[in-house]
């Protein structure tokens, strides 16, 4: 005889209940964690390379990268001074909460202010799994194309911020930045828009001083 | 391609759940996901079919049931279905909708015997 047996549950739960833990010992260990996510390319490693040489003289940051292979970007990061431990997923292609804690049972929270999480590139997969950050960034590149917002809504839904890369390169593309960021604001009305260029420069002041304002915000001081 | 961690994590729960409930096999798992949620349904399934093998749960069907994406505009309260990701109030035009149903990626119950 079959019989229905309720369950009520969120099919990631398991994914969730290790990403409330660890939010939890973030807030104990008074630890501001920001997740970057993007579609491979649009210039998350490269952002970092850019704000962390000034923010680490702010804060002691630690970074985590997530890729299928190499330690390229945790040795690109380690050249600006801030340590990093590389992830290599072999294959998947989203980092879990369950590997993040691996990462942080090593670590001394005490002596860190910030982490940053470098998702694995793909604009799809990482906004189901919450890995106990603060919030979520997405970098969204102009060579891209606008309409990337209404294509990827999730990533959009979850993230705090919206981080248009590479905007020196507009005058090159068919790219309609206003155009893009009303998708990404139709999709999410929620989100703050920084318009960057690594290339030149310009928008970096800004993030970078948005990221030490939300890190002031948790930590308190 | 998430979609095969996502039927671990979902398999992971519905034996465990049967378990509890001292059931001998899984027949039915019956799911609720929402159209905002990001999880391909096909390859949730094909996923699921292939790790499901040589468990409990290896005869069951998953049944999804998808969810429509709904929206109110806290701006003028009109409250709307949207067929595209794309949430602007259409009564006011108003950006500042939050969405009611859609972003579901639940176990509802499951069937077991």
């Amino acid at each position: 005889m079959s019989k229905k047996v309720e369950v009520k549950e969120g099919i990631l739960s398991k994914n969730q209940q290790i990403a409330d833990n660890l939010r939890s010992l973030f807030k104990d260990k008074n630890v501001f964690v920001i997740n970057f996510v993007s579609s491979p390319g649009s210039g998350k490693t490269s952002i970092l390379e850019k704000i962390l040489p000034q923010l680490k003289e702010q804060f002691k940051i630690f970074v985590i990268e997530g890729d299928l292979q190499t330690e390229n970007d945790a040795e690109r990061i380690r050249k600006t001074g801030v340590d990093a431990y590389q992830i290599t997923t072999n294959g998947a292609c989203h980092l879990e909460a369950a590997w993040v804690e691996k990462v942080i049972s090593d670590l001394n929270l005490d002596e860190i202010d910030i982490i940053i999480i470098e998702n694995v590139g793909n604009l799809v997969c990482p906004s189901s799994f919450d890995l106990g950050e603060d919030l979520k960034l997405v970098v969204v590149s102009t060579t891209e194309g606008e309409d990337k917002p209404i294509k990827y809504p999730s990533m959009m839904r979850v993230s705090s911020a919206f981080v248009l890369n590479k905007i020196d390169l507009v005058p090159y593309l068919n790219f309609d930045v206003e155009k893009c960021i009303n998708y990404a604001r139709a999709v999410n009305n929620n989100l703050i828009f920084f318009k960057i260029s690594c290339y030149s420069g310009e928008g970096l002041e800004d993030l970078k001083n948005w990221i030490a304002q939300k890190t002031y915000e948790k930590i308190g001081r | 391609m998430h979609e095969a961690s996502i039927a671990q994590s979902l398999l992971d729960i519905v034996i465990e759940t049967a378990q509890k409930n001292n059931a001998l096999k899984i027949n039915a798992v019956n799911l609720i996901i929402g159209k905002l949620s990001a999880v391909d349904t096909d390859a949730l399934k094909t996923a699921y079919d292939v790790l499901k093998e040589d468990t409990i749960a290896s005869e069951s069907i998953l049944n999804i049931k998808l969810i429509d994406i709904k929206g109110e505009c806290l701006d003028c309260g009109f409250v709307s279905m949207y067929d595209t990701y794309y949430f602007k109030c259409k009564q006011c035009s108003s950006y500042n909708v939050i969405i009611l149903e859609g972003e579901e990626l639940s176990i509802q119950d499951i069937e077991v015997e």
